[in-house]
């Protein structure tokens, strides 16, 4: 679905898969979801045919709360590739979410330079295009 | 903690000849390949052997070829038909994995005598396809990569948080960048030996925070080989016998925030399960050849490997312990920091390290009495840990 290994000022986008359409349809209506493991009552971020704590295949779809803590974060200055370099400095975040999974997304609205660990941020999502949102995270 | 490993193969199987290429680190017009043949033969010289003896090639994925099985089309250009052959990529741990494999096959009895081979072309051989491919494949795509996360910046990341709660400092980081280019400023054929000082490191371009250019590994090209062979065997080999006593790994997780401590890696279940069929302590060690991608990664090991307690990793080094007259000598030779960085098999120099030191072939850099040696090589972001104890025959 991307073409960012022919073209390198393509940023790599998501090809979703079977496991991860419902999670990637979440992004695109600007919700989060982790799965909820009905016999042993894991949470887990991202979406799989079966929990990773258990193997049962009784997972349900709950929307997070969307509050977390940044876990820890490292600032881009040097670009991976032309693709992400009209970006940097960018922090890339480590965040711990409230229901206790934890997710890699990029801030937005946020000067890296305001950052430090444990910070609350929200959740929130950017439009990348009809099919791609991604999930991100700014200062709550 | 020690599941899965009894002590089967401790001293079963010896490393009886190491080579690299003619030179490591710009070597623009040689192949990966010619590379890979020139550290061969250089192996296959020291071990006293026929290239025809040569039964198992075990290597890595060369990231400057397109062979889908380097392991394969390296024994059709050297001229050989072995009768086990496998590609192991298990990122920078590979190293450790592989020599580790060789023990093991070995100890089977499915091969007799193993080459471990990798040449590759990081630093002049990367097409700009090539070099893109690898950076926006080396994480996930769909969890990791759209994020714009380099594989540095997950060791960053777990670099930082370090930091955070442990009060590591990046004046502790640039001690382990200063203390291996003095090594590789006494080592032949290393790619950077001008001195440098904690204030270079200090000031040097920031990367990804909290790393900056010079707590980086460099990337270089060049060719590395090892022959493995039966205790039994290796009795008759010329160069003295460097014994694999233990062989550990572990493979956490795939996706850095699956990783369950980030501060704590595999490699205290991979060097733990090495020790035990080993039979031997941390204190035991002599020397070791620590992975190094960033000079955090190494502070992180210390720590595991079981040199310091958790969390004095940034003042051990600090404290002179991981050069010579310190409690455990490392990366004599530069590392990946200095030394060079051939990618997968970036590691395997620091095994050659440890094989010289026990086998007191270092010259001005032999650590004195050395006979036994840790290898630890790690890689994606600390997903996959493998460590190597090895030892001359008066540890047998
Ligand atoms: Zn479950």
């Amino acid at each position: 679905m991307s073409n960012s290994a022919i073209d390198p000022f393509a940023k790599p986008l998501p090809s979703p898969d079977p496991d991860s359409l419902p999670l990637w349809e979440g992004f695109r209506q600007g919700k989060l979801f982790l799965q909820h493991c009905k016999d042993c009552g894991g949470i887990q971020y991202y979406h799989q045919a079966s929990c990773r704590n258990c193997q049962s295949e009784n997972l349900e779809e709950r929307e997070a709360s969307g509050r977390g803590k940044i876990h820890s974060f490292s600032v881009v200055h040097r670009a991976p590739g032309p693709a992400f370099k009209n970006d940097t400095p960018y922090a890339v975040v480590l965040v711990e979410l409230e229901e206790g999974p934890r997710m890699i997304s990029s801030m937005i609205d946020t000067n890296p330079d305001d950052l430090d660990f444990e910070l609350d941020v929200a959740f929130t999502t950017e439009k990348i295009n009809e099919e791609i949102s991604l999930p991100r995270f700014r200062l709550a | 903690m020690t599941k899965g490993v009894e002590p089967t193969i401790r001293g079963k199987t010896a490393i009886v000849g190491i080579g690299q290429s003619k030179k490591v680190g710009r070597v623009p017009g040689v192949s990966p390949l010619a590379l890979a043949v020139e550290a061969a033969n250089a192996a296959l010289a020291e071990s006293g052997m026929q290239k025809s003896e040569i039964d198992a090639v075990i290597s890595t994925q060369a990231m400057s070829t397109s062979f889908h099985r380097f392991s394969v089309a390296f024994s059709e250009y050297w001229g050989i038909v072995p009768t086990y052959s496998n590609n192991v990529q298990v990122s920078g741990a590979t190293g450790a994995a592989t020599l580790n494999e060789a023990a093991a096959i070995i100890n089977a009895g499915y091969a007799k005598n193993v080459l471990v081979v990798i040449g590759d072309s990081l630093l002049t051989g990367m097409t700009p396809d090539m070099a893109l491919r690898s950076m926006t494949e080396s994480r996930d795509q769909q969890y990791e990569m759209p994020f714009g996360i380099p594989v540095a910046n997950t060791f960053a990341m777990t670099a930082h948080r370090h930091m955070k709660e442990y009060g590591t400092t990046r004046e502790h980081f640039a001690h382990v960048a200063v203390t291996q280019r003095a090594h590789a400023m006494r080592t032949p054929g290393a790619q950077m030996t001008s001195e440098i000082t904690i204030e270079d490191v200090l000031n040097s371009k920031v990367v990804t925070t909290p790393y900056h250019k010079l707590d980086c590994a460099v990337i270089s090209d060049g060719g590395a080989a090892f022959i493995v062979t039966s205790a039994d065997r290796a009795k008759d080999c010329p160069k003295k016998p460097i014994y694999i006593l233990g062989a550990g790994e572990c493979f956490t997780h795939e996706h850095i925030f699956l990783m369950p401590e980030i501060t704590t890696t595999g490699g205290v279940t991979s060097s733990r399960n090495a020790y035990k069929m080993a039979g031997v302590t941390p204190s035991d060690i002599d020397v070791a050849g620590i992975y190094d991608c960033f000079t955090g990664t190494v502070v992180m090991m210390v720590e595991d490997l079981g040199f310091c307690k958790k969390g004095e990793g940034g003042p051990f080094i600090a404290d002179g312990n991981i050069t010579y007259g310190g409690a455990i000598p490392s990366n004599t030779h530069g590392g990946l920091l200095s030394y060079a960085h051939i990618g997968n098999g970036g590691s395997y120099f620091h095994a050659h390290e440890v094989v010289r030191q026990l086998r007191g072939e270092c010259g001005d850099r032999q650590v004195e009495g050395a006979e036994l040696g840790l290898y630890h090589a790690l890689g994606a972001g600390f997903a996959c840990a493998g460590t190597t104890v090895l030892g001359t025959e008066a540890t047998l």
